[in-house]
């Protein structure tokens, strides 16, 4: 059996694959690097295929926080892993938009589902998960409810701070002046998309474009940056799995390869 | 390989960890003055022919808040860097400092150093922008003769066309010395590594240039006959302003990369180019600039940098080319939307870094370097 593990800032996911390539476990933590989240994930994945650890056969690990997991057969990039999980539910990608908690990168792919191109956020917490979670929580509601709060807005207020930190204080301001909480949210997902758009601007994006990581399961944002992109974006069932589904293919290649 | 090569290795590389220490070493034991020489082309001859010793100022990872007062957020970290070690004391045993003027930051910087240093002797400078035409020429000669004019004074030494000559056959020698020196390096990247590199480079900055040259001569007559090349690694070309801080390059190691050649102000720049040596001293200064394009400090007409990139990578058979953005240096930012076209059209994958010298956490860089790493096929040559 083949074990991934990513270890995103703020959440912790693993898959395991049987010898077919078959997902046989899997498990998503709200909690990322630097706590028991790793193992805790680990444990609910095994627990799910009904394995002990001494069944694991080979184990890659991928995320913010892999080079601290130190019981892996090896670690690789989330940029890679990424794209291998993409590739193998959707092969027709060739372009993935991967938001984490605190990270976004743009990913191009060929027919073969190598990475051709990646481009990075730079250290800025704008146009990744940190954002939307500062929203929340500026309107007072939780992370899950933000996307349905930005449907129920009709005019999204416009959010013209890059910073999260400024962006924040612009919001409040908002409020302040009485702009109604669902055109605030909307503004808020409005902002994620025109940043993550300058962010593909900079890569060559071929569809089909796919988007994952935490942030993909906020439907107002992917449909804000589809809109904003002018090219439909597609999601795959886990779009939070596909890190450690790429790692435990990597693990599962590394095993063959052996 | 002969120990005496690692020592000499050590003895450069401890010399670009440590610079402070080596200046006042160097400023006791010859009795010379010392003078800072700002990035980029701070004619470093006259100096030299003033019979004092030139000091390269290139920032470091200096953290602090004095020169918050002087230099917003948002400036780059190497002139945040140097006048934060001005204000400390840093820079006392120096007797004048040159400031060349290449982008807004520096310009400002001049200004903001003759009012927050009252007690040091700044000395302007502008290099013309256009370095190829005859009256571009004249102004830039002028300028070098006004700086000497400033550097005598210090010194208190005239500089003659012999003192001059002779100064810039060493810094000749240097660069003539240092393009071999590159080349030859390549054959050894388990001894040369990224941070061996570029710390032996930048030992020149802060010795008498002879004595430096004479070092990395007996360096490479000491180098053994190489070993076939490890098949893991991955060639590469830096491009930029500078390539540190050194764990950025510690990434690169950790990655099997090599650099085969550069493309950064702070090493080969420094070095690429030699006038025609039987041209009257001041001319060959003035020769040597216009003769040095592809720089994003100098203007550049044509927009020759991706062209010569390209051709650079053909030549070492490199694999990528890294793009070390100075974070807020906008001379580098405005080439590389042309840089990164040209590289693109020809095939050649660029990664694009954003590096500060004061760099807490390294790890959104280490996903970046990766996965280059990842990406590229590896080649043992």
């Amino acid at each position: 059996m083949y074990l991934g593990v990513d270890i995103g800032s703020s959440s912790s996911k693993a898959v395991i694959l049987n010898q077919d390539a078959k997902k046989i476990g899997e498990a998503i933590l709200n909690i990322g690097t630097g706590s028991n989240g790793p193992q805790e994930v680990i444990g609910q994945a095994l627990f799910q295929a009904g394995l002990q650890r001494e069944a694991i056969r080979r184990t890659v690990v991928t995320g913010y926080g892999r080079m601290t997991f130190t019981s892996a057969d090896r670690q690789i990039t989330e940029i890679s892993c990424h794209a291998k999980g993409v590739h193998f539910v959707m092969p027709n990608a060739r372009t993935v938009i991967d938001i984490g908690g605190q990270d976004a990168k743009v990913i191009c792919l060929d027919q073969s589902g190598n990475v051709g191109n990646f481009i990075m956020n730079e250290k800025c917490a704008a146009g990744t998960g940190r954002f939307l979670e500062v929203m929340a929580r500026v309107l007072n509601c939780k992370l899950e409810d933000l996307s349905g709060l930005a449907d129920r807005g009709d005019n999204g207020v416009t959010i013209s701070s890059t910073c999260t930190v400024f962006a924040e204080s612009e919001v409040i301001s908002q409020l302040s002046m009485g702009q109604r909480i669902e055109d605030v949210a909307l503004g808020a997902h409005c902002s994620i998309a025109q940043r993550i758009v300058g962010l593909c601007n900079r890569v060559n994006i071929v569809p089909e474009v796919v988007i994952t990581g935490g942030v993909a399961l906020n439907r107002n944002a992917v449909h804000c940056i589809s809109e904003e992109l002018k090219l439909p974006i597609s999601r795959p069932d886990d779009p939070q799995g596909m890190g450690a589904l790429g790692a435990a293919l990597y693990a599962l290649e590394f095993d063959k390869e052996r | 390989m002969m120990e005496t090569t690692q020592e000499l290795i050590q003895e450069l590389t401890k010399i670009a960890e440590a610079p402070g220490a080596a200046v006042l070493d160097a400023i006791k034991s010859t009795g010379k003055k010392a003078v800072g020489c700002f990035p980029i082309y701070a004619p470093e001859e006259l100096v030299y022919a003033a019979g004092m010793l030139p000091v390269g100022m290139w920032g470091g990872n200096t953290k602090g808040n004095l020169a918050g007062k002087y230099l917003q957020i948002f400036c780059c970290s190497v002139m945040k860097a140097n006048t934060e070690q001005a204000l400390r004391g840093d820079y006392d045993g120096l007797s004048a400092v040159i400031i060349t003027a290449y982008c807004d930051t520096l310009k400002c910087l001049m200004e903001n150093w003759k009012a927050a240093l009252p007690g040091m002797k700044i000395l302007p400078m502008v290099y013309a922008q256009n370095r190829k035409t005859a009256s571009g020429r004249q102004y830039m000669k002028e300028e070098f003769l006004r700086i000497g004019k400033e550097l005598e004074k210090v010194g208190g030494t005239e500089i003659t066309d012999q003192a001059l000559k002779a100064a810039l056959d060493i810094y000749d020698d240097y660069r003539s010395v240092m393009q071999k020196f590159i080349v030859k390096i390549r054959k050894y990247p388990a001894v040369f590594t990224p941070r061996v590199r570029h710390l032996l480079i930048k030992a020149a900055y802060f010795m008498d240039k002879k004595d430096y040259t004479e070092k990395i001569r007996q360096i490479l007559s000491s180098l053994p006959a190489p070993e076939p090349l490890p098949a893991s690694r991955h060639p590469i070309i830096l491009t930029g302003l500078i390539g540190e801080p050194v764990e950025f390059l510690d990434l690169l190691q950790e990655n099997d990369f090599s650099v085969v050649a550069d493309d950064l102000a702070q090493e080969s720049r420094q070095f690429r180019t030699i006038a025609d040596r039987n041209l009257p001293p001041l001319d060959r200064m003035v020769e040597r600039i216009a003769l040095q394009d592809g720089c994003a400090f100098l203007y550049d007409e044509k927009k020759t940098r991706g062209a010569m990139l390209i051709d650079m990578v053909k030549q070492t058979e490199a694999q990528a080319v890294i793009y070390c953005q100075m974070k807020f240096c906008d001379p580098e930012e405005f080439d590389y939307p042309i840089v990164k076209k040209e590289l693109a059209q020809a095939g050649i994958p660029m990664l694009y870094v954003e590096l500060e010298q004061q760099m807490d956490s390294m790890e959104q860089l280490r996903t970046r370097i990766q996965t280059l790493a990842e990406i590229l096929p590896t080649r043992g040559r």
